[in-house]
């Protein structure tokens, strides 16, 4: 163990002499946290996209589309763009015809058109046309629920004006003005008002949810009245940052994942320079330089940790102390596992440039299908199932639970079983691989 | 001491020992001579117990040497031939965790830290990186880092590669004092000046096998000749080669001829004979053969070959 115990602290006497290595391992990560919690908006209060352009054309007369411009300029998703500016800079108002060159200029990558026909009195519903260049499938996706949801928010009657179109189609026009005037007439005998009133709303698309109309704001929406959905949070309700909490632990896994495969690789600059030569000459085994290397790898590994997860608390206010005691258990295991990982890719490595470029690959592979970078559960089932078998997918379930989940010590222990399970395993191989290669030669 | 009794070791389809035995006692300062590639650095490996031979046995003060008894090497110590010591760390820091890994600490660890900084001429540098170290002075720190734990038989693989003469005179003075004081000490090396001014026997070792063993003076007596003669080589000397053909050994240098008698050829014929071609006797020098014509006369191979 004294042996053990001396590679270990000539392991850190090395990498705090190496400048570039603590600032990789400390500061760097915490810059970079730093940098992605503003990129995603990890502490603005309303998170999502902003200032998205789309175009908007309206070729409709009715009302009831300037309504929806207008929906659309507050919401702040996008930036509405309704005017053409031409080269010698006069303005016009935006034609369906302009579009498909400003797309392909790259002005803007949405449009809507509001035709002329937005009611039909053949068809139920509302006409409209979407243009895309959908260069970006999320975006385009995001875009595409954000404009189903101004529309069916901000503007229920025009849905009423579409029913009383398709109703004309129907019965005729006189027909339909005069079930419209008995309909009034019925209201005003029975609730009062003025039954001329009453009638214009109707025909504007207003069947009595006065508030319907509003801005979607206080749950009055439409779709919140037509369907109440009622969100109970069983877990997570007292975290102080809850997008930062969700991911700053699979950044923190990324980096610790690079830092200790680093680490590990480092075998062979020891190798060498002779160093293994010159110490297995003495009382010194394969296998204790080995559990060195693997004490090192978790040591350095908890510090990175609780460094990012410090920067997470001073950044985001992530609420780590409360957590203190589990949350290192599983930043123990966490690294452990990491530090295992290392140590087979230096192990079936044939040179630390090799080792670093297989590092790089089996790392971002790794990170997307373990969940670092987004959720597991948007990919496809089968890429689920592998996910199950990486570490960092185990890792972020553990950090999840700590510190979203209030898990107790025996909620963690499956997850600290898998990623001790995980790390035996792997280090078995690795141990073996150094045993049957080059590495001490 | 150590002894090494029929040792093969093989990597892959070339054999790097082959049949290799040698007897070294305890105070000796032995040589191993050869180029590169003879198998020295097999012979150190196996020594130390990096490597297991294929065939043959080591032991050493009767007890078999195995990678798998790492105790038994406590006695050694290993002078790689890299400077293997850790770049970023200072030279006392280099030196105290060499010394922590064989157990040393506290104030023995000190003192003995500090003597080897001292006899190398370290000391005031002892707080900087070693790799703000000159090549020769972390020749010599390699070599302190070897001996804290004051083993009984030193490996000194090939030790001044790259130095310049004032750290080699240093390294040099350093281990014969040390060998005086009771070190035993194996010493590789492709440099006949370093085997003949160091060591007590000599190894002469080419594909794997050592064709000649001895002290300086039994190895030189296997030449088939006491004296060489070295004259310049111009128009006048020529001729004379031509002459000399019949009557030995006449190997080219870049501004010299060297001449190696036949047995049984006399010098005063040597010296008649340039008389009578007019060559000043002042041309001539003659001297004792060395390692280097021992090593062309066993296997036709110059050592830097």
């Amino acid at each position: 163990m004294r042996t053990i115990l001396v590679l270990v602290r000539k392991d850190f006497a090395n990498f705090f002499r190496n400048k570039a290595a603590v600032s990789l391992t400390f500061a760097v990560p915490f810059a970079l946290i730093w940098l992605f919690g503003a990129v995603f908006g990890v502490n603005r209060k309303d998170s999502g996209p902003t200032d998205i352009p789309l175009a908007v054309v309206n070729a409709s007369t009715n009302p009831g589309a300037e309504k929806l411009i207008e929906a659309l300029k507050a919401e702040k998703a996008f930036k509405v763009i309704t005017k053409y500016t031409a080269d010698d800079k006069t303005e016009r108002p935006l034609r369906e015809a302009d579009l498909a060159a400003l797309m392909r200029a790259n002005e803007f990558r949405f449009a809507l058109v509001i035709p002329e026909d937005l009611f039909s009195e053949k068809t139920f519903g509302l006409h409209l046309k979407v243009y895309t260049n959908p260069r970006n499938e999320i975006e385009t996706q995001l875009v595409n629920g954000i404009l189903q949801k101004t529309i069916f928010s901000n503007v229920p009657q025009l849905l009423g004006q579409s029913l009383i179109a398709r109703g004309r189609g129907t019965i005729g026009a006189e027909r339909m003005d005069k079930f419209n005037q008995a309909i009034a007439d019925n209201v005003a005998r029975n609730f009062g008002g003025d039954p001329a009133a009453i009638r214009k709303g109707i025909e504007q698309g207003d069947f009595g949810a006065g508030g319907l109309g509003g801005t979607g704001a206080g749950g009055d929406s439409l779709i919140s009245q037509v369907i109440r959905v009622e969100s109970i949070q069983v877990a997570g309700q007292d975290v102080k940052s809850p997008v930062a909490t969700r991911i700053v632990g699979g950044w923190a896994m990324q980096f610790l994942l690079f830092a200790l495969s680093a680490a590990a690789t480092a075998l062979f600059s020891e190798r060498d320079h002779g160093i293994f030569h010159r110490i297995l000459a003495g009382p010194v085994t394969r296998a204790q330089i080995l559990w060195s290397k693997f004490v090192y790898g978790i040591c350095i590994g908890m510090l990175q940790l609780i460094t990012l997860f410090l920067a997470g608390r001073i950044l985001y206010g992530i609420d780590v102390e409360h957590h203190i005691g589990l949350l290192l258990l599983i930043c123990a295991f966490a690294a452990a596992a990491c530090t295992s990982f290392g140590m087979l890719l230096a192990a079936i490595s044939s040179s630390q440039e090799a080792a670093s470029g297989l590092a790089t690959f089996l790392i971002l592979l790794m990170c997307a299908i373990g969940g670092a970078w987004f959720p597991v559960t948007l990919m496809p089932e089968f890429i689920q199932q592998i996910s199950k078998l990486t570490l960092v997918y185990w890792a972020m379930e553990g950090f999840s639970q700590v510190l979203w989940a209030n898990a107790s010590f025996m909620e963690l222990l499956p997850t600290l079983g898998f990623l001790g399970g995980i790390t035996a395993v792997v280090m078995t191989i690795a141990v073996w691989r150094f045993n049957r290669g080059k590495i001490f030669d | 001491m150590l002894s090494l009794e029929n040792i093969t070791k093989r990597y892959g389809a070339i054999t790097a020992l082959d049949g290799v035995s040698l007897q070294i006692e305890a105070g000796e300062f032995f040589g191993l001579l050869g180029p590169n590639g003879a198998g020295k650095s097999t012979i150190m490996s196996l020594v130390a117990g990096l490597r297991a031979p294929d065939a043959g046995r080591i032991t050493l003060n009767g007890q078999p040497m195995s990678a798998a008894r790492p105790e038994a090497r406590a006695s050694l110590g290993l002078v790689p031939q890299h400077i293997a010591l850790y770049p970023k760390l200072s030279a006392e820091q280099n030196l105290r965790i060499f010394g922590q890994l064989y157990g040393l600490g506290g104030a023995i660890l000190r003192d003995r830290v500090n003597e080897g900084l001292e006899a190398m001429q370290l000391a005031d540098r002892r707080r900087d990186p070693v790799s703000t170290f000159s090549g020769g002075m972390q020749r010599r720190l390699n070599i302190i880092a070897a001996l804290l734990h004051r083993p009984k038989l030193l490996l000194c693989d090939e030790p001044t590669v790259g130095v310049d003469p004032q750290s080699r005179n240093a390294i040099f003075d350093f281990l014969e004092k040390l060998n005086r004081e009771g070190l035993t000490v194996i010493y590789s090396t492709h440099y006949m000046e370093e085997a003949t001014r160091l060591c007590t026997r000599i190894g002469i070792i080419d594909h794997g096998k050592i064709p000649a063993l001895g002290t300086l003076d039994e190895l030189l007596l296997k030449l088939p000749f006491e004296e060489e003669i070295r004259f310049p080589r111009t128009e006048a000397t020529t001729a004379l080669v031509a002459k000399l053909g019949a009557h030995g050994s006449v190997e080219p240098g870049d501004e010299h001829y060297r001449f190696r008698p036949q047995p049984g050829y006399k010098l005063s014929n040597f010296y008649q004979l340039t008389e009578s071609l007019g060559l000043p006797a002042r041309l001539f020098t003659s001297q004792r053969p060395t390692l280097e014509a021992l090593f062309l006369h066993l296997t036709g191979r110059n050592l830097r070959e």
